[in-house]
């Protein structure tokens, strides 16, 4: 296996070598990298149109383009939507030429609003299509939950996605569970997104430069994860000038810090969150209570240094963690590290090369402070992540080829616990348990004539779980839905393959243009996922744990079809269209889909494989989407109608079911209202309102009651029967603009919120107990998360 | 409480106490009604004096009277050393009883005992073997608050007993205060070993400090006021069925589980018949019972 891989690499790398020494000179080529004029940072999916030849290119994650033609010249058109647009004349005679481009904000203020920072009519030129970009600038004007803006919170804002249910840890994307979504902070993938069980989420967005969701159509460059892709990434830190922001909030205060360093050759940011909720707490808390913990911490970095024009290195952290206690106490946190090195071969040939670390831990302990050696229990249980990903792309003038591969080790700790009743400590762990996660791709994005642009790839995936390890072999002969019987165990050492599994996984794009405004695009794709999030509570904890794909457990399999048509309409007052809408509709087949058998017991169970149930699933839906992007009104509009179900032998007698997350309908909307003079300081408000509505997720309702020893238990006649009601939320928020001063402080505001404002009690769940005066009335309780209007106010400030 | 409990525990107070808007609201809601059920509710002991078996039927969910009685049905409990021992139901009233004779005593440590009901038709069998269980060392009490927060004091009980070593060994834990048996939801407490499941091999140990003070009211106890505690030995299916009733009664929030049926050890003789719930168990028992005294104090 490992040759296999040895001699993917090898063919890869001879084919890399032989097309960028043989390539025809009669052609030249003009790259560079497109910056932001005001701090050096680079702009991701700059479109670079060369005039005369009616080619094109787009900036990649870093900045970097190249066009090719021949001798003559040009004049290049550079645009993205909040910057003014921009030509340059280039001559090319005999030479390569090196290009370096800035563009200027529209807005000259900081707050000034982009809705979405892309390329102008991207949605209807681009090929990618099931893909949604938000700015973090959008995203800051978003009315957030206790005034915290959130990435994880307002992407469940657009098209497709949906959670289920209020503060619930993740998203979900088309029919897909959270942990299908690979959830990507510069590239390093991250395993647990959720602070305070979900109800915010990891990414400072004073460090956060992009945000992209990518829902189907994925490219040959991602795999891993079957639903979807979010690919959050960093700032590069202000490479100009110092600047200092920050953010005082109720629940937690930010604080961050960029300046360029070793003359402007490269620049830094520090970004820093706590929460405080403990701190001010602490007075009144007294007796046992009196040094409780409550607060989570997050810090994001990353530093880059250009050493020349051909290498630039990027260095990327994430630290975070959520610690919970007094006497008993538990915390979680993830740490992420990612190095990458960008490397220009020629004008036409782009390396980057990441090297990451990633790492998602909990520890709980009941004895916190110490004070009871003779009896406590503590368990501990990560994830960890090394992996080693080298991404090319060659700009071939009509088409941009990329190709690459990964190799990812995974070692999973699935739990370490620690028992000690009266002085005697016992420690029980489960094995820990190693894969190795290969692929290799390539993919080509083509304009085949002026209307047609195709986008195709192939992934080849290679899984391996490798020992040591134990291998365990369950009995088939029982009732199907029940836990499965453990027949043999077989021991494997250090390095030896226990289970592989491959999987070619093509990707297919065409985006057909329907003039200048309108287009129609089609996708396909499938997608491997190896491993796992052992899951069966409403809303993800903390505690799950991550399991690589076995012998026992197979990997999910994805295949998805897409298909859109894009339009952008109307006049706009800057650049661009001021409308752009667009409607999808996909189908999903989804393979080996995990679920679990009644009373499944998931912690610290060595034969958890057999609790596991699997099935298969579909998932269909249209989507409706419309953006108006400038002007005083300006936001989006979504909506959703979706249907997503599982068929599991055991569950429902074999029947289709509804999945927990499934809702079938979702209406979701974000207005952003910018009063006239905003920009020329007369008007110094500005304000911002979302709406959304989601059909109930199913639930499983009980239908009759018997008695054992007074109590009074249910039975069900199947799983997710009934719907709760309704999910309805209005959230209003408005943004005061310090004034103008003189001095060192650039810039301030305070933002006013109110989350659910007409204080609906949404429904989480519905579950059903006895009284707990009666025991023999049962009753059908309504948990809401939140029941009451929550407002709040956040002061931010920039240096 | 297992591992997750502890954190549904976190999780609720959480919400509930620190953002303080969670809630909790009774709701209507229209249910279906399966067809009716026979429910068993069977437990037997090593106990001396007579044994009950209850049989019942399910009935609409939010039907609050007392389930209809299962009437008519043959019930009888044979032991695999060949003794069949016969419940009658006196009263009519679904509740089935043997009737010793004097000084006989039914259950025997490691013996196994198979119920056979015939009843409309149908013959429903189960069986259970009656496991080995510790003795209860010490009852024992002490000062503490009644709660973190809390300035007022009670008397926290802890029972100390150990677990057998070798085999895995299953148990529940009942407690009575002043002569009443406490029977909340959260009073069903199942151990193995001598920790929760989900925990560590904990195999021969004294069962660990939150087990030994699952023995207290929320109020903690008073002066004076009496504690009887009983270890009961259970089969692994008992566990499972008592741990589950357990999470079913106690589900909700934000972490709650899929509702499910609860697993059942009665199985209809005839292929395809019409399932049974309940469960039937046997048990041996040891108790220890002690008055809050200042001699009882730690």
């Amino acid at each position: 296996m490992k040759k296999d891989i040895l001699l993917y690499w090898l063919v890869l790398l001879s084919w890399l070598v032989s097309v960028d020494t043989g390539f025809a000179q009669d052609k030249l080529t003009v790259s560079g990298y497109v910056k932001d004029a005001a701090n050096a940072e680079g702009l991701i999916g700059v479109s670079v149109y060369v005039k005369e030849t009616g080619t094109g290119a787009v900036t990649n994650n870093y900045g970097f383009y190249a066009v090719t033609m021949p001798p003559g010249t040009y004049n290049l058109v550079v645009s993205y939507v909040g910057y003014t647009r921009q030509t340059q004349t280039v001559t090319l005679t005999d030479r390569n030429v090196k290009l370096d481009l800035e563009l200027t904000q529209e807005g000259r203020q900081l707050q000034e609003v982009t809705v979405s920072t892309q390329r102008e009519d991207d949605n209807v030129k681009s090929v990618e299509m099931s893909v949604n970009r938000i700015g973090v600038q959008t995203i800051k004007r978003i009315p957030a939950l206790l005034g915290e803006v959130d990435v994880v919170r307002s992407i469940q804002l657009l098209p497709g996605v949906s959670t289920v249910g209020e503060g619930a840890t993740g998203f979900n994307v088309r029919g897909g569970s959270i942990d299908q979504n690979l959830v990507l902070l510069d590239e390093a993938p991250v395993y647990n997104s959720s602070h305070l069980f979900g109800f915010f989420s990891v990414f400072n967005p004073d460090a956060v430069k992009d945000v992209k969701l990518i829902k189907g159509g994925i490219p040959a460059n991602y795999g891993g994860r079957i639903a979807s892709i979010l690919d959050v990434r960093l700032k590069e830190g202000n490479a100009k000038k110092g600047e200092l922001n920050g953010g005082i909030g109720l629940i937690f205060s930010r604080l961050s810090y960029e300046r360029p360093f070793l003359k402007n050759k490269g620049s830094f940011i520090v970004a820093a969150r706590r929460s405080y909720a403990d701190i001010l707490a602490q007075p009144f808390l007294r007796g046992d209570l009196r040094g409780s913990k409550f607060y989570f911490y997050d810090l994001t970095a990353k530093a880059n240094y250009r050493i020349n024009d051909k290498n630039t290195v990027f260095l990327s952290g994430y630290l975070g963690r959520d610690v919970f206690g007094a006497d008993f106490g538990f915390n979680w946190g993830s740490t992420t590290l990612s190095a990458r090195w960008n490397h220009v071969f020629s004008d036409k040939l782009f390396l980057n090369t990441t090297a990451y670390y990633s790492n998602y831990d909990y520890a709980l302990n009941s004895d916190l402070n110490g004070k009871n050696p003779q009896d406590y229990f503590r368990t501990n249980s990560r994830i960890v992540d090394y992996s080693l990903k080298p991404d090319f792309s060659l700009f071939l003038g009509r088409s941009t080829l990329t190709f690459g591969g990964q190799s990812i080790l995974h070692d999973f700790q699935p739990g370490l616990a620690t028992a000690t009743s009266a002085g005697v400590e016992r420690t029980f762990g489960l094995n820990s348990r190693y894969a190795l996660e290969n692929a290799v791709y390539i993919g080509n994005e083509q304009q085949l004539t002026r209307q047609l642009q195709l986008q195709y790839g192939l992934r080849y995936s290679l899984f391996t779980y490798i020992g040591p390890g134990e291998a365990y072999t369950f009995s088939n002969d029982g009732e199907v839905g029940k836990r499965k019987a453990l027949v043999s165990t077989q021991t494997y050492d250090r390095g030896k393959s226990i289970q592989t599994y491959g999987n070619w996984e093509p990707r297919f794009a065409a985006k057909l243009d329907l003039g200048d405004n309108s287009s129609v695009k089609l996708s396909y794709n499938r997608l491997a996922q190896y491993i796992h999030l052992i899951s069966n509570t409403t809303a993800s904890t903390p505690l799950d744990v991550w399991t690589p794909s076995t012998n026992n457990v197979k990997p999910q399999l994805a295949d998805q079809i897409a298909g859109g048509y894009f339009r952008n309409f109307g006049k706009s007052s800057t650049q661009g269209r001021a409308y752009e809408a667009s409607v999808e509709v996909y189908y999903k087949w989804l393979q080996n889909q995990i679920d679990y058998i009644d009373g499944a017991s998931l912690i610290l169970n060595q034969y958890l494989e057999g609790d596991l149930l699997s099935g298969r699933g579909r998932a269909y839906g249209a989507e409706f989407y419309v953006k108006r992007n400038t002007g005083v009104v300006n936001g989006w509009i979504s909506y959703t109608l979706a249907k997503t179900e599982r068929q599991v032998a055991g569950i429902n007698n074999g029947d289709w079911y509804a999945t927990r997350f499934d809702r079938r309908h979702t209406l979701t909307s974000v207005l952003l209202i910018d009063p006239p003079g905003r920009t020329d300081g007369r008007s110094r408000w500005n304000f911002s309102a979302t709406f959304t509505f989601a059909s109930g997720t199913p639930a499983t309702f009980p239908t009759s009651r018997f008695e054992y020893e007074g109590y009074v238990p249910y039975t069900v006649n199947g799983r997710n029967n009934y719907r709760i009601p309704p999910y309805h939320r209005l959230d209003l928020a408005a943004t005061l603009q310090g004034r103008k001063r003189t001095g060192k402080r650039k810039d301030d505001n305070w933002v006013f919120s109110v989350y659910n404002v007409y204080a609906r009690k949404n429904p989480f769940s519905v579950f059903f107990q006895p009284s707990s005066t009666d025991p023999r009335i049962t009753q059908a309780v309504r948990y809401s998360v939140f029941a009451s209007a929550i407002p709040s106010v956040t002061y931010n400030f920039k240096f | 409480m297992t591992t997750l409990s502890y954190f549904r525990l976190l999780g609720a107070l959480l919400t509930l106490v620190w953002l303080n808007t969670a809630c909790e609201t009774v709701i209507d809601a229209k249910l279906d009604t399966s067809p009716t059920q026979l429910s068993v509710d069977g437990t037997i002991t090593d106990q001396p004096g007579p044994q009950t078996v209850r049989l019942s039927l399910t009935a609409p969910y939010f039907d609050s009277a007392t389930t209809p009685a299962a009437k008519g049905a043959t019930v009888t409990v044979a032991d695999n050393t060949g003794r069949t021992y016969v419940f009658t139901d006196p009263d009519n009233d679904g509740y089935y009883v043997w009737q010793p004779a004097q000084r006989d005593t039914m259950g025997r440590i490691g013996r196994t005992y198979k119920l056979t009901i015939a009843y409309q038709g149908d013959t429903y069998i189960a069986s259970s073997t009656m496991n080995r269980v510790p003795a209860i060392d010490s009852l024992v009490f002490r000062e503490a608050r009644i709660n973190p927060i809390s300035s007022t004091m009670g008397y926290r009980a802890s029972f100390y007993a150990r677990d057998f070593p070798g085999a895995r060994d299953y148990y529940r834990v009942r407690f009575f205060w002043n002569g009443v048996l406490q029977n909340k939801p959260r009073n069903i407490v199942t151990v193995q070993d001598a920790a929760f499941r989900g925990s560590a091999d904990t195999d021969g140990l004294q069962f660990i400090q939150p087990i030994r003070q699952s023995i207290n009211p929320d109020s903690l106890y008073r002066m004076n006021d009496s504690v009887r505690v009983e270890v009961q030995s259970i089969t692994p299916e008992a566990f499972d069925f008592l741990s589950q009733l357990r999470t079913q009664l106690t589900n909700g929030g934000l972490f709650a589980t899929p509702p499910a049926n609860l697993p059942t050890n009665i199985v209809n003789m005839a292929n395809g018949g019409r399932a049974a719930t309940g469960f039937f168990t046997a048990s041996a028992i040891r108790t220890r019972s002690a008055v809050v005294k200042k001699e009882n104090l730690r």
